[in-house]
């Protein structure tokens, strides 16, 4: 117990990417709000983003830039970070699609909200 | 000029259609050079992998690599053409270019302007580029990314159509996509973390030393992807989005979401569970045994659901799910001849059902009925659409001389030479009740009284294309030979025989 503890305490950010990956799934498959959803989305993809940076990260690490005074030194992974900025980019652009299709289906219903959506669509279909 | 062009054929097969399709946005007036251009796009490209798939079958084996900006395989992007990417750039682009000749002037109902026609054309080209980096490439972020401009685009062809219906559609699909997406990368980055490569060779090596140390992070990778394409290819209980979004996209967007852009996300699970994990670290995990049983669960739930819809196209749609099902199926049998039928399966079904989307398409457009009771005596009225619709869901159930049939034939092969019958008896199973949802769309439409109505087949572009893609599915049926050829090869490839 102890041991396991300690482990989860050394590989904190592991955990809290795997919290917010929870979190962000249950956000996306339980709310009917769009809105929420999408940050569900987010949340989510950050969570990925926490675990290869934290993935690439050496504890005490030197910054990777060659250092000719210092050429021992340990220096940490920057491939995931480089990596990841490409994965903001797009998620960015996932998020402002989406967001497009929000405001259209806003402005059809009047309302953001999925079941109530569904609602109205068959009500129009049944006619 | 033409060597350079030929050494560089491989990344030229991705960026033509990439490139043409930004500077489409230039030409927004002048409509019938922006729908010459992306003809020329499409043809370019199957002349590409036309080239490429003769080089693959002629050089027995030896695969073209290509390494992006000259920098060697670890740190540098690789591309592959062996014959599985060859095989599936064929496939990409000879669905695409007959779907580009339907489009041609048919768009206005249903998109609208030619400002948002354009966009239209944008997003399928950028499909169509994405697929075929998809196929090419050897690096797994090259595929997250590729993966990511593939759904963006879908999600967009979705969309375009004007009805607040294929907003609601297109939303769902984008969020479970994305969903899927997040969990692709998250595989990936276990991956990563596991053996320090991007690369799908390396990471393989790499791998195979390693996977004891950390089991259960390579358990959390292969769980990740299996779901995370599971849900973008619409495996059978994650398949919820499909019916919807592939129903309400405009006909030719329906046609090559339902034919490529399923297949597309399935070729890469297919390159991250042979390629990456291999196929000894599969049978460790028996994901060999899951696949095979959530293919024969998503053959059945499939065609039932099929069975009990009334709308056309609603009812293409769940069949395309019941067919993912036997091509899963295929991916699970772990041998030769299963996953080469798996493979002709997937071209076949490709063709097969671009064929009916666009024949549904062109009926609902004459027509204005969505309801399959609907369509009394539409053969005698709309014949070529009709035939060319007759011919494709007589492929897709399996009979003898239609290319349905060669697939089928070599699933069912494979799933005796793996020593299990019940896959066979399912797959036959699965044949009858694709007989059973498509037959009484025929009958309809040739023995019942026609209505007094004037219905006509659609305009020349539309015909020659539909009657371009069923000849390539009789063709398919008759002579499998070089695809065949190709499927087999590529399954060795994968088997690492």
């Amino acid at each position: 117990m102890k041991i396991l503890l300690e482990k989860l305490i050394i590989n904190y950010p592991y955990c809290i990417a795997a919290i917010l990956f929870m979190i962000g799934g249950l956000t996306v498959l339980t709310r009917s709000n769009l809105l929420k959803k999408l940050l569900g989305i987010n949340i989510m993809e950050s969570s990925i983003f926490l675990l290869f940076v934290a993935g690439g990260n050496i504890r005490g690490g030197a910054v990777p830039v060659f250092d000719k005074a210092n050429v021992e030194s340990v220096y940490i992974n920057p491939l995931p970070s480089a990596l990841m900025l490409t994965g903001i980019v797009v998620s960015v652009s996932v998020t402002a699609f989406a967001l497009a299709l929000i405001i259209r289906l806003y402005k059809t219903y009047g309302t953001v909200d999925a079941q109530r959506i569904a609602q109205m669509r068959n009500e129009v279909e049944e006619k | 000029m033409i060597a350079s062009i030929k050494a560089n054929l491989p990344v030229f097969v991705v960026i033509v259609p990439l490139f043409i399709a930004f500077i489409l946005l230039t030409f927004t007036r002048r409509m019938r050079l922006v729908e010459g251009l992306v003809i020329f796009a499409e043809a370019l490209g199957l002349v590409c992998a036309g080239y490429l798939a003769y080089t693959v079958l002629k050089q027995n084996g030896t695969q073209i690599i290509y390494q992006l900006g000259g920098w060697p395989a670890p740190w540098g992007i690789e591309l592959k053409v062996g014959s599985l990417a060859a095989l599936f750039l064929l496939i990409i682009f000879g669905v695409c270019f007959p779907v580009a000749i339907f489009a041609k002037g048919n768009l206005t109902e249903e998109v609208g302007s030619n400002e948002r026609i354009t966009r239209f054309y944008v997003l399928y080209l950028l499909l169509g580029g994405a697929l075929a980096g998809m196929a090419v490439t050897n690096d797994m972020f090259n595929i997250y990314v590729l993966v990511e401009v593939a759904t963006l685009s879908c999600c967009g062809l979705v969309s375009a159509r004007k009805h607040p219906r294929a907003a609601e559609a297109a939303f769902t699909y984008l969020i479970l996509a994305t969903l899927g997406s997040a969990l692709v990368m998250g595989g990936i980055g276990f991956i990563y973390i596991t053996t320090g490569h991007l690369n799908m060779g390396f990471a393989s090596q790499e791998l195979k030393q390693v996977w004891q140390d950390n089991p259960h992070v390579v358990w959390m990778a292969v769980s990740f992807i299996l779901v995370g394409f599971g849900v973008k290819s619409a495996l059978f209980p994650l398949h919820v989005w499909l019916p919807d979004a592939h129903s309400q996209a405009p006909t030719p967007a329906s046609a090559v979401l339902s034919g490529i852009a399923v297949k597309g996300y399935l070729i890469c699970f297919l390159k991250f569970m042979y390629g990456v994990f291999g196929p000894e670290l599969m049978q460790e995990f028996a994901v060999n045994r899951i696949l095979v049983f959530l293919g024969l669960v998503a053959i059945i739930g499939g065609s039932l659901s099929a069975l009990t819809q009334d709308e056309l196209k609603r009812r293409l749609a769940f069949s395309t799910v019941a067919q993912v099902g036997y091509i899963y199926l295929g991916f699970g049998l772990m041998n030769e001849k299963g996953l080469a039928g798996a493979l002709f399966y997937l071209t076949s079904h490709a063709v097969i059902k671009s064929t009916l989307f666009l024949a549904a398409g062109a009926i609902l457009a004459a027509t204005g009925k969505k309801k399959i009771s609907e369509l009394k005596g539409i053969g005698r009225k709309m014949p070529i659409t009709m035939a060319t619709f007759t011919i494709a869901s007589l492929s897709l159930i399996g009979v003898p001389l239609f290319s349905g049939f060669v697939g089928k034939w070599h699933l069912l092969l494979g799933s005796l030479e793996a020593g299990n019958i019940i896959p066979a008896v399912i797959i036959i199973f699965g044949s009858v009740l694709c007989a059973a949802y498509l037959f009484p769309v025929i009958r309809i439409a040739y023995f019942e009284p026609a209505p007094e109505e004037e219905w006509k087949d659609p305009g020349l572009s539309q015909k020659c294309s539909l009657i371009l893609l069923s000849t390539v599915v009789v063709i398919l049926g008759v002579v499998p030979g070089p695809i065949l050829e190709l499927a087999r090869r590529a399954a060795a490839e994968l088997l690492m025989l």
